[in-house]
């Protein structure tokens, strides 16, 4: 994974390695896109399910009972308009998911991050009361 | 100089490595196929694994031996490369757009 990096505007008499985070770290801190995401999980899900239902078709009756999804794909059957609503069942699954995972890893990245710069900020000011 | 720092973080977002995903999601997907198949082999029982025996539907050739073990993981690999191929693919058309 590497991480795409905006330009920085850095002020006149300060340099550019002080107010830059190095790519290295920047690659390891910065958070997914969530909707990019949910889009490829989307895709692959969808086209998952559209693939299945047209692969039992084309077999005809085997004893898989691959109907039973309809407990939870409303609709859904093994049949050709099957495909496209399993089409859109599994897209709408596969956005829900790799959204939700973006969500969960940048809240859990987030977390972490403000863990270590508190903890960092407590031990700067730890002497604090030292210089008074 | 904090809040340039903070806005690089925020503007910054992970380009994925398309390889690496599929080859990831491959051998996790093939692994947990193997496993799932020898254990039921090695639980036993009069009809070993006649659930997991369906995924024959998809991939012909998948049993619940050993040889097939070895021949599902060779499927779910490339199922799970490609998956890990396609996600990186467009995850990072969007995000490059």
């Amino acid at each position: 994974m590497t991480a795409r990096i905006p330009p920085v505007s850095c002020s006149p008499g300060t340099s550019h390695a002080d107010d830059t985070i190095p790519p290295q770290l920047l690659r390891a801190i910065a958070p997914l896109h969530g909707t990019a995401m949910g889009v490829a999980w989307a895709v692959v899900c969808g086209g998952l399910l559209a693939l299945a239902t047209l692969c039992l078709l084309l077999r005809g009756p085997t004893p898989l009972e691959f109907d039973l999804l309809s407990q939870f794909f409303w609709g859904y059957r093994v049949s050709v308009g099957g495909i496209f609503i399993g089409l859109l069942w599994g897209a709408g699954v596969g956005f829900v998911l790799g959204y939700g995972f973006v969500l969960i890893r940048n809240g859990a990245m987030w977390i972490w991050l403000t863990t270590v710069r508190s903890r960092t900020e407590m031990e700067q000011y730890s002497d604090f009361l030292d210089r008074l | 100089m904090e809040s340039e720092q903070q806005e690089q973080i925020e503007h910054a977002v992970i380009v994925l490595n398309e390889k690496l995903l599929g080859t990831v999601l491959g051998i996790l997907f093939g692994s947990m196929l193997f496993l799932a198949t020898n254990f039921l082999i090695l639980k036993g029982g009069e009809h070993v694994g006649p659930h997991l025996a369906l995924l024959s539907v998809f991939f012909p050739g998948y049993r619940v031996t050993f040889i097939g073990s070895l021949i599902g993981f060779l499927y779910m690999f490339i199922l799970g490369f490609i998956i890990g191929i396609v996600i990186g693919a467009v995850y990072n058309k969007i995000v490059r757009a």
